[in-house]
């Protein structure tokens, strides 16, 4: 059982400690509280409606919390915490419509597309060509093979030792049971039953889109279309791991 | 300052208008973030009102913006009554007072007529060392009031214009005497209290010529609006960051009983005054924040904290506990033990804030909560057994980003043992077994996913503990079905590089290749 576990990370995380916290009393942490006393004291004075005061509290609440988005990368600057989530989920989960793995960025997503699921790439890799780019917008190194990028990220980039582009799936319960059974009866023939992996979740989606229109077989191993795409990649690189599924 | 106007006091209306320029200057320099559609927004609503002095003015309408023109010959009227004072300080002649008095008063009108008084032509044409003249001692009330009225009105400036102030200070710090009339005092008071909220430099000026002890000494009465304006003056003076004032206050004769009292006695407009003293008190010096939790502060705080509906004391009063309890770690461990009453109250009153619809109580509250709650395993438990839980939970799924936050630090605070040397603090199992049952991980999960950074971390540190501590391994489980993997591997490309170390550090650890095998 090999389980990759990273000790360095292990023993400096920063566990829960539960302390008292104090702050100075011209903390931002009090600056909301404080604004109330200058808004009331000019209640009689002042005579807010309920919609200026409303008013009044985003800019409060926007002025404090005008945020940038931490995505390496995209510095767009929200006006709030709240839109950071939208934000996020239109800018940042570019998917790959072949394997669901989603990227915060589509030069990222077009860097995988081409790694992972492009024979033409592979073709030109085991000519001994340097394919890999670097992950990093600007670098514009590129290596000859996944490994070498890679510790060209951790040594010029300090990507944390841990980190894969090209990652380890997290699927649901009902695939990793697949997985597993893949596992045993395609034990010798690795790289095909992982291709077969992918192809094969993405054949759930499809068959199952599918059978709602017409009465095609659900059952998606006996789906021959997906077979067909499968033996049609000849070459798979041993880093394709098992792929992570996009909830 | 929000003095109700009474029309029968012909002072009121202007103090008013005094009180909502004093309130501005306050607002610009409590409010970390002041941005200028803010206060414009505030500053257009603010009503102006002439003093009604009998003279048959009208009160200035709201929105009343001057046109330039107006602008202009306000000005030019300024510049007039500044010659006016000029020629009737020199005179030495048969009603010379009451010539002063006149000059004083419509230089004094002037400037209290709009939103935007004169105060630039005012002092280019020379009013401060006219007014400083007309503070002498031995003057009369009158001419003092309306001198230090004046002065009022161009401390509350802009920073120059507050600046301008200086040579007057030593007079108006003389002023605060005993001997003095309780109105002259009391301007001066005010006049004093603008020049103090201006800033630290300012602080440091008033606090080097003595003005703590004379303000100090005139919050000792009973009541009055004298009290009330000296303890508004007080809280501007001793708010630091230096926290000397502070600890000097404390020490003054008398001052700690009567900032007891006013708290327990006084009426609401009084005690809120009080309150801020105290917060500043709290927040600043540990003296008097040992001081104050020895003499039971924490009882009177709390009361007001059960019975006050009034938002305006609720915040310094809960601020206040808030400070004694976190300053201190004598308030949890010797005061607020469990199974006291004062403990039971501080609670219950706790409970109160977190049910209202403020949300700065209910943000505050929460942060005394997660405070009280970094304290003994027996505090752990007596709020974990409280009404508190259930209402933090649902605040966790429901309430704005900044409430929330504190609600995590309190929730996770319950299910770790205080710290007891190095390493891993242990867990408190039922606890956190118990609040991942009600459903609190999803609102942690949603803080992994938050662009704020403590808030993402808060949120990974609870994962955590959810990982290594819910029995029989099933931590990776729950946090799975939260999508709290999802959460982590956003970090994979966040420029946060200890978030991102936390988050790989958790999947790596948790969902490895092998997670899920062995079902």
């Amino acid at each position: 059982m090999a389980m990759v576990v990273d000790y360095k990370h292990d023993s400096s995380f920063p566990y829960w400690t539960s302390i008292r916290r104090r702050f100075d009393p011209d903390s931002p942490f009090f600056s909301s509280g404080n604004l109330e006393r200058e808004l009331l004291a000019k209640q009689v004075a002042l005579d807010l409606t309920e919609d200026e005061r409303n008013q009044l509290e985003k800019m409060i609440d926007n002025d404090a919390r005008g945020v940038f988005c931490p995505i390496v990368g995209c510095g767009a600057r929200l006006t709030s915490l709240e839109d950071f989530e939208d934000h996020y989920i239109a800018r940042h989960t570019a998917s790959c419509s072949v394997c669901s793995r989603v990227y915060p960025t589509s030069r990222l997503l077009s860097i995988h597309v081409s790694e992972a699921h492009d024979s033409f790439f592979q073709a030109k890799v085991a000519r001994g060509y340097a394919m890999y780019e670097c992950l990093v917008e600007g670098c514009d190194l590129k290596f000859k093979n996944y490994k070498g990028r890679q510790q060209h990220l951790v040594d010029k980039h300090k990507f944390p030792t841990s980190f894969e582009f090209f990652n380890k799936a997290h699927p649901s319960k009902k695939k990793r049971l697949k997985n597993q059974q893949k596992r045993r009866t395609h034990k010798k023939d690795e790289e095909a039953s992982s291709k077969m992996e992918v192809e094969n979740e993405i054949i759930d989606g499809l068959v199952s889109a599918v059978s709602k229109l017409s009465t095609s077989d659900s059952s998606p191993s006996n789906i021959s279309f997906g077979r067909r795409n499968a033996r049609g990649l000849t070459f798979v690189p041993r880093s394709i791991q098992a792929p992570r599924e996009k909830k | 300052m929000a003095d109700d106007s009474l029309a029968s006091h012909r002072r009121d209306p202007i103090k008013s208008s005094v009180g909502n320029v004093a309130a501005q200057r306050r607002r610009q320099n409590a409010a970390t973030v002041g941005k200028e559609r803010r206060e414009s927004l505030v500053r257009a609503k603010r009503l102006c009102r002439v003093g009604a002095t009998g003279d048959g003015d009208v009160p200035v309408e709201e929105n009343d913006m001057m046109t330039d023109e107006e602008g202009f010959l306000l000005e030019d009227q300024t510049s007039s009554a500044v010659k006016e004072l000029k020629s009737a300080v020199a005179y030495q002649g048969k009603g010379a007072m009451q010539k002063r008095v006149n000059a004083l008063r419509e230089l004094r009108r002037l400037l209290s007529k709009s939103e935007f008084p004169p105060v630039e032509a005012a002092l280019k044409a020379g009013a401060i060392p006219l007014l400083v003249q007309c503070l002498s001692f031995g003057s009369p009330d009158e001419q003092l009031l309306e001198a230090a009225w004046c002065l009022t009105n161009i401390a509350a400036g802009k920073p120059e214009e507050t600046k301008a102030l200086l040579p007057a200070l030593p007079l108006l710090i003389a002023h605060l005497g005993e001997k003095s009339s309780l109105p002259v005092a009391e301007q001066c008071a005010w006049a004093l209290g603008n020049v103090a909220g201006e800033g630290e430099e300012l602080r440091k000026v008033l606090l080097s010529q003595g003005a703590l002890p004379p303000l100090a000494r005139m919050m000792l009465p009973n009541k009055g609006s004298t009290v009330r304006t000296a303890a508004w003056a007080l809280s501007n003076l001793i708010k630091g960051p230096d926290p000397k004032a502070a600890t000097e206050l404390i020490k003054v004769d008398g001052v700690l009983d009567a900032i007891l009292r006013h708290l327990r006695k006084s009426d609401e407009e009084l005690a809120t005054e009080v309150a801020w003293v105290i917060v500043y008190l709290s927040a600043l010096s540990n003296f008097a924040t040992g001081v104050l939790v020895k003499s039971d502060a924490l009882q009177p705080l709390v009361e007001r904290l059960a019975t006050s509906n009034s938002l305006q004391l609720l915040i310094p009063v809960l601020r206040s506990l808030g400070n004694l309890v976190a300053g201190d770690s004598h308030t949890t461990s010797t005061v607020l033990i469990p199974g006291h009453e004062i403990t039971d109250g501080v609670v219950k009153v706790l409970v109160k804030c977190l049910k209202s619809d403020h949300r700065v109580l209910k943000k505050e509250a929460s942060w005394v909560l997660s405070n009280i709650a970094a304290g003994s395993i027996e505090h752990k438990q007596l709020i974990y057994s409280s009404e508190a839980v259930p209402l933090l939970l649902r605040l966790l799924s429901t309430a704005p980003f900044d409430i929330r936050k504190e609600v995590a630090y309190v929730l996770g605070n319950l299910c770790v043992a205080p710290a007891a040397g190095e390493g891993k603090p242990d867990l408190i199992k039922e606890n956190l077994v118990s609040l991942v049952q009600r459903g609190c991980l999803s609102g942690f999960i949603d803080l992994v996913r938050s662009a704020d950074i403590e808030a993402a971390r808060l949120g990974l540190q609870f994962t955590e503990l959810v990982l290594r501590g819910m029995p029989n391994g099933g931590g990776p489980k729950l946090v799975e079905q939260e999508d709290g993997i999802d959460a982590m591997e956003r970090y994979q490309f966040h420029e946060n590089e200890d978030l991102r170390n936390m988050a790989n550090g958790l999947v790596d650890k948790y969902f490895g290749e092998d997670y899920g095998v062995n079902e």
